[in-house]
């Protein structure tokens, strides 16, 4: 059970610490910052663009750098 | 200090003989409940866990959160490893249950399951240096930068998880398969709660407090408990698998592990008792050709 939950989850760890941190992460940051996005989106949109891109790049890439 | 050291002539000593006066030294620290590690454990566990109302609550700024955070998980390893040794209480003794908490507790700002870090580690004494099976192997590096790059590529989405491929080895049992889902719960809860934080609006604290310097602390503490004690890595058997190493910055930010051959050697006397029987010891481990170095 152990080995199917890593085998399955495992591979997508990376898109999902894209959407379950990133984003958030990313957004607040620009928040705090007092930044204003580009072409009028709000910092959660941002967060929820860069982060999963950022996760997947890593996923398929196999490393974050 | 140390207790009842007796002067010996280890060069007209046999190989039998070596051995018992190096034994003899290590019972006299074998076996001894350190308070300084249990309360090592409970000040820094405690400190860490007191970061999180502090730094919500706004009384902490976060640049110091952040710091105080890295040394809680630079420190963190060390109670636990003496648990993993059961060194606080033996199976079947009184205070068997302090032990496993503090095995379990200690480690949480690195996340690193307990039962997953405690069969590790036996495969680490038991194949020190061997390539194939030593869970700490991978981070053989040339030199200390080299390391530090090599934990990193090691924590890459693509690379192999050494502990993993470790409890595959060790084989379908049901200790390993207990540790294997104590592992993956705890991995698992410790992402949820990154999450779950970083949704409710406290991402940059959960970042600064945990995630970051689990990061940074976790390639420190390879760097000076995997990396430092054994480096080239190149020797296996009893008294070449691990080396004294003076360090130049000090033993106290090389976290003890000057005398970490003590340890190998005789993994029941506690940390912080390693230098001083070190000392005893010394004269032996010379006639045993033990490496004595700088780093």
């Amino acid at each position: 059970m152990i080995h199917k939950i890593l085998t399955t989850i495992g591979p997508w760890g990376p898109l999902l610490f894209g959407v379950g941190f990133l984003a958030p992460l990313i957004a607040q940051i620009i928040e705090r910052a007092g930044a204003t996005p580009p072409l009028g989106l709000a910092p959660l949109m941002v967060g929820l663009i860069v982060g999963p891109a950022l996760g997947l790049a890593a996923k398929l890439r196999g490393r974050w750098i | 200090m140390n207790i009842n050291a007796t002067p010996m002539n280890v060069s007209e000593m046999n190989d039998r003989e070596l051995a018992r006066a190096e034994l003899t030294i290590a019972r006299k620290y074998t076996d001894r409940f350190s308070w300084f590690m249990a309360i090592w454990w409970a000040l820094n566990l405690t400190c860490w866990l007191s970061l999180w109302p502090l730094t919500l609550m706004g009384l902490l700024p976060l640049w110091a959160a952040f710091t105080i955070a890295l040394f809680n998980v630079m420190l963190c390893y060390l109670p636990s490893h003496e648990a993993q040794h059961s060194n606080f209480a033996k199976s079947g003794d009184r205070l068997r249950w302090l032990n496993e908490l503090i095995g379990y507790t200690s480690t949480i700002p690195m996340v690193l399951p307990f039962k997953i870090a405690r069969l590790t580690h036996m495969e680490h004494h038991t194949h020190t240096n061997d390539p194939e099976l030593d869970p700490d192997f991978g981070i053989k590096a040339d030199n200390w930068v080299q390391a530090i790059l090599t934990t990193i590529k090691r924590r890459q989405p693509g690379q192999p998880n050494s502990y993993g491929l470790t409890l595959a080895q060790l084989g379908d049992n049901p200790v390993v398969k207990r540790a294997g889902l104590e592992g993956l719960i705890q991995t698992l809860a410790f992402w949820v709660i990154l999450s779950a934080f970083a949704w409710s609006g406290y991402a940059i604290e959960v970042a600064l407090i945990w995630w970051l310097p689990r990061y940074v602390g976790t390639t420190y503490i390879g760097l000076m408990l995997s990396w430092a004690p054994h480096h080239p890595m190149t020797e296996q058997g009893r008294y070449r698998n691990t080396r004294y190493f003076k360090a130049t910055f000090g033993n106290v930010v090389a976290m003890g592990m000057e005398h970490h051959i003590v340890h190998h050697l005789h993994p029941g006397i506690p940390l912080n008792w390693n230098g001083v029987a070190f000392e005893e010891m010394r004269p032996i481990l010379e006639a045993r050709g033990c490496r004595m170095e700088a780093f």
